[in-house]
């Protein structure tokens, strides 16, 4: 089912790398929008967020709900659905899109995913743990695959994660999640439906990293790639492609694939939840459509019109369309919220601050100046229409892990907003530094007496993301009395000449080099200059903080922007990784939040929701963070 | 000797064109960094292990660590048996995307061509027979209209007219539908009329001047005192003279019969062709697709080039090849 939405592919704690599959979470909304060159908030028909349920349900709107009981629930009519771009591969073992990742979701479940208030649910695998080291997976009886590959059993799992993911060969996205201390995980088959996962150290939140997440496959399938150590082949598999062999595995089966146009999908009467005894009684003889249709409809305009005359049953809702599509009769837009941000990166690289000589992004107290000057309610409001959470933290306020607002630093908020706020601490900041910037009246200048001027980069294209970077303008010339050039740009160019920096040819003579995204220390720099940008949004990791750690080491796999944390971000960061407990666990990313909202490594400004516009006969989205979790429970009322 | 030795002569210097360009374009391709090995080391790099090893192991996969001449041979070959490779953005062999891509551009492309082909000269001649009067003003403002709106904007504008407000077309492109049935025609005719007001534009405007040079000539003169019908001194006397020159342009624009796709037009309709399959070929640097669509774009072009030559052998015999 299409639960578990951006999941899999999160990034794992304790992994020494971050894989390619993970690195397009990492990206986000805008980022994965700008890197297809489409529309953002894309793909998500079938969005599912998460949320730890430390607030009220949100669930609760009277047009959203699911109160309806099973019984009254029938099979009937398609789910149409659009995405914006086609699909590369459905291969469940290669893929790393989470469109297609929804397609295959439609017909193979993954072995587990959540439910609201992040309560596991049990697809075809069960975890238990006594001591958050040892995990024993129990795997469910009766699940077969189609064609002549038998059943599901423990050594479906073991195999592939031995032979497949741990192999040196396979290069799958998932490797990374089987690896933790530069060491395989050990994984043992203990029964025929039985295997143990253990883990070099207790880690209490290894299920929310989605690292043992998996689709079940043939091991007849594998066998002969493994043997032959073929990744080509087994990443061109027809079977795997086609995904011929999901016999009741899934709610949907695959009907016809056309790679430009779409995916069709009909009811698969056998699924298995529908005879599972303890999953809720909505799926008794779930799915409740006939069958799913997933259009490929590149403009959003003509999305939003298919929306509007009931061609599909979903697309995402700028939110200047929101209140639109909420007053017609024939749709309802339901507000998911999600846990990507949208950040303004400072450039503290040697080609970032282009204004002058020295680098101000550098100075913890100029940065903090800059969080001052941008009015947080205002762009919430404004840009965003009020579907977005205002952000002072790497965490988004309804998660479990968020710190108490008093212990935050509130920039961009009541007394922490404004002229004079910003501009007593960007004066502070130029004290600390040897170039004599200075303000002019009420402009910050050069020491050449120059306007201090910088760039801010958006994607091209992107409507939401370009009044966003207007208004941080705005607010910079405002407040700062800095003058910023927004640039409208292609993601895939920002990202690839911008962005990442050029991998030296001597990355042994720096302190670290790991890869395009921190290729080194601040002397190594991408191919062109640049200051700001809000091309990328970052996903904060709600369920599993820990793999945000990326974004705040010096030295860590994702710190394209230079920056050097003023505070002890590994120690930290280490000793959140050590915790035995949950509580332990909250103890250290508590400390963590409240650094990272003092020191301001970029402008945490807003958490965007998700706005997707159904039609109103669509029964099931709930204005939850895991809204499509029970996706075979969805119907069409009558 | 004659036309057959001229039309010999230019097919194998066609052939000769076709293999100087897939040679060329082999070897911009063999001297251009692979972005699959470039990925392969990065990703080797993040997962700590070595680049250097992850790059020959990618390179070794695809056949790279060959020496030069052998996968040229190898290439050459491929291309003449139509095994042009396994594209890597839709995971399907290279030949399979481009017939499905072209099963659909075919599909506007035809019915495009062919109206642009009639109406061109048609509206052309109409203006010319009805110089500066109201007529001559209303179709001239018609094709310029066309050929100066971009397509893709009055795309989205007759999508939402004919497709929101009056529910008369569908938005989302169907495929499941038969190429010849009343579905089909009425999900293609508003991108059909875009493209054919986008295109009718050029060729109106050369017919129109050319024709109104033959007007007032004198074999039209004693053709209308001879008593023969308008429609006939039309058809017969300034059409066929005005033809020769705008063979040029259409037989150029016949071309469009197979690779005429509009990347603009099948992104606002949906339609699954041959121009958003090469852009999103490009975009995601699929160079096995690329190259594919290279190589059958140049065939139809030389193709092309060929027949055009020919046309004005047809049209008008004063041309001859004895001494080509």
């Amino acid at each position: 089912m299409p639960s578990g939405n951006r999941s899999f592919d999160n990034i794992g704690q304790g992994t020494t790398g971050i894989s390619r599959r993970k690195w397009l979470q990492a990206l986000g909304v805008a980022g994965a929008a700008g890197l297809a060159g489409c529309q953002g908030s894309d793909d998500q028909e079938t969005t599912t967020t998460t949320d730890d349920g430390t607030e009220s349900d949100p669930s609760t709107d009277s047009e959203t709900e699911t109160e309806t009981e099973s019984g009254s629930r029938s099979v009937g009519g398609t789910y149409n659905s659009v995405t914006s771009s086609p699909y590369e591969t459905l291969n469940p073992l290669y893929n790393d899109e989470y469109g297609a990742g929804v397609a295959i979701g439609y017909a193979l479940d993954l072995n587990y995913t959540f439910a609201p208030e992040t309560e596991p649910f049990w697809l075809h695998t069960e975890f238990e743990t006594d001591d958050n080291e040892v995990w024993v997976v129990k795997v469910r009886e009766g699940l077969e695959f189609g064609g002549d590959y038998g059943e599901v059993t423990a050594e479906t799992y073991t195999y592939q994660i031995q032979e497949v993911h741990q192999s040196e060969w396979a290069n799958t996205p998932d490797a990374t999640n089987w690896i933790r201390d530069e060491e395989p995980i050990n994984v043992e088959e203990t029964g025929e439906y039985e295997f143990q996962i253990e883990l070099p150290s207790p880690d209490p939140v290894y299920l929310e990293s989605y690292d043992p997440q998996m689709y079940p496959i043939p091991v007849d399938l594998m066998q002969p790639y493994v043997d032959e150590e073929d990744a080509e082949g087994l990443q061109d598999d027809e079977d795997l492609l086609e995904l011929t062999f999901t016999g009741n595995l899934g709610a949907f089966s695959l009907d016809e694939w056309n790679r430009s146009s779409g995916v069709t999908f009909s009811r698969n009467d056998d699924y298995f939840l529908q005879d599972v005894d303890d999953a809720p009684d909505e799926f008794e003889n779930a799915p409740y459509f006939e069958g799913v249709q997933v259009d490929v409809v590149q403009e959003e305009s003509s999305r939003l019109a298919a929306l509007e005359t009931g061609e599909t049953d979903t697309a995402a809702v700028p939110p200047n369309r929101v209140q639109e599509f909420q007053d017609l009769d024939s749709t309802y837009v339901s507000v998911q919220p999600q846990s990507y941000n949208e950040i303004c990166a400072y450039n503290m690289r040697d080609n970032g601050w282009t204004a002058g000589p020295g680098n101000l992004f550098r100075e913890k107290e100029f940065r903090q100046g800059l969080a001052c000057a941008v009015n947080k309610e205002r762009l919430v409001e404004g840009v965003y229409r009020g579907f977005a959470e205002i952000e002072y933290t790497w965490q988004p306020p309804w998660s479990q892990w968020y710190p108490d607002e008093d212990d935050l630093m509130t920039f961009g908020t009541g007394d922490l907003y404004g002229p004079e706020e910003t501009r007593s601490r960007i004066e502070s900041a130029i004290e600390n530094v040897d170039e004599d910037y200075r303000y002019d009246g009420e402009n910050l200048v050069t020491p050449d007496g120059n306007q201090v001027t910088l760039s801010l980069y958006h994607s091209a294209g992107q409507n939401t993301e370009k009044n966003f970077a207007q208004f941080i303008a705005q607010e910079f010339s405002e407040n700062a009395g800095i003058e910023v050039e927004v640039e409208a740009i292609d993601g895939v160019k920002f990202s690839e000449d911008y962005w990442q920096q050029e991998v030296p040819d001597n990355p042994d003579e720096y302190e670290w080099s790991e890869g395009p995204n921190n290729a080194g220390p601040r002397e190594v720099t991408s191919a062109n200059e640049w200051d700001m940008s809000v091309v990328f949004g970052l996903n904060a990791y709600p369920l599993n903080p820990l793999t945000a750690d990326v974004f705040f080491l010096k030295d860590g796999v994702y710190n394209p922007y230079g920056y050097y944390p003023s505070w002890d971000a590994e120690g930290l960061f280490d000793k959140a990784r050590n915790a035995e407990s949950r509580d332990e666990l909250k103890e250290a990313l508590r400390d963590i939040f409240i650094n990272i909202s003092e020191d301001q490594p970029m402008g945490m400004l807003a958490f965007p929701s998700d706005t997707i516009g159904y039609n109103s006969s669509v029964q099931g989205p709930m204005e939850d963070y895991f809204s499509g979790w029970d996706f075979p429970a969805w119907y069409f009322e009558e | 000797m004659g036309l057959e030795w001229y039309v010999a002569r230019r097919v194998a210097w066609a052939i000769v064109v076709t293999f100087i360009i897939v040679s060329v374009t082999w070897a911009l391709l063999a001297a251009a960094p692979n972005p699959e090995v470039s990925q392969a080391a990065s990703q080797a790099a993040l997962e700590g292990g070595d680049p250097a090893e992850a790059q020959e192991r990618a390179k070794e996969l695809r056949g790279l660590d060959a020496p030069l001449h052998e996968r040229y041979i190898d290439y050459v070959t491929g291309i003449y048996t139509f095994n042009w490779g396994w594209s890597e953005s839709r995971n399907q062999p290279v030949t399979d995307a481009l017939m499905e891509s072209l099963y659909y551009t075919v599909q506007y492309s035809v019915p495009w061509t062919i109206l642009t082909i009639l109406l061109g000269p048609l509206v052309g001649i109409y203006s010319a027979a009805n110089q500066y009067s109201w007529k001559d003003h209303v179709a001239t403002g018609f094709a310029f209209f066309g050929y100066s709106i971009p397509n893709f904007f009055f795309g989205i504008i007759l999508l939402l007219l004919f497709g929101v407000y009056l529910d008369a077309i569908p938005i989302v492109y169907n495929t499941d539908v038969p190429v010849f049935s009343v579905e089909n025609a009425i999900q293609l005719a508003i991108p059909v009329f875009v493209l054919v007001t986008g295109s009718i534009g050029g060729t109106m405007r050369v017919s129109r001047n050319e024709s109104a040079e033959y007007i007032n000539a004198d074999f039209v003169k004693t053709a209308t005192a001879k008593g023969v019908s308008p429609l006939r001194v039309y058809a017969r006397h300034i059409l066929r003279p005005t033809m020769v020159p705008l063979s040029t342009t259409i037989v150029a624009q016949l071309l469009y019969l197979f690779v005429g796709s509009s990347l603009l037009v099948e992104v606002v309709f949906g339609i699954p062709g041959l121009g958003r399959t090469t852009y999103r070929a490009i975009v995601s640097q699929d160079t096995s697709l690329v190259l594919g669509a290279t190589l059958f774009f140049t065939f139809i072009a030389t193709i092309g080039n060929l027949l055009q030559d020919l046309v004005y052998t047809v049209l008008d015999p004063r041309i001859s090849f004895d001494d080509r």
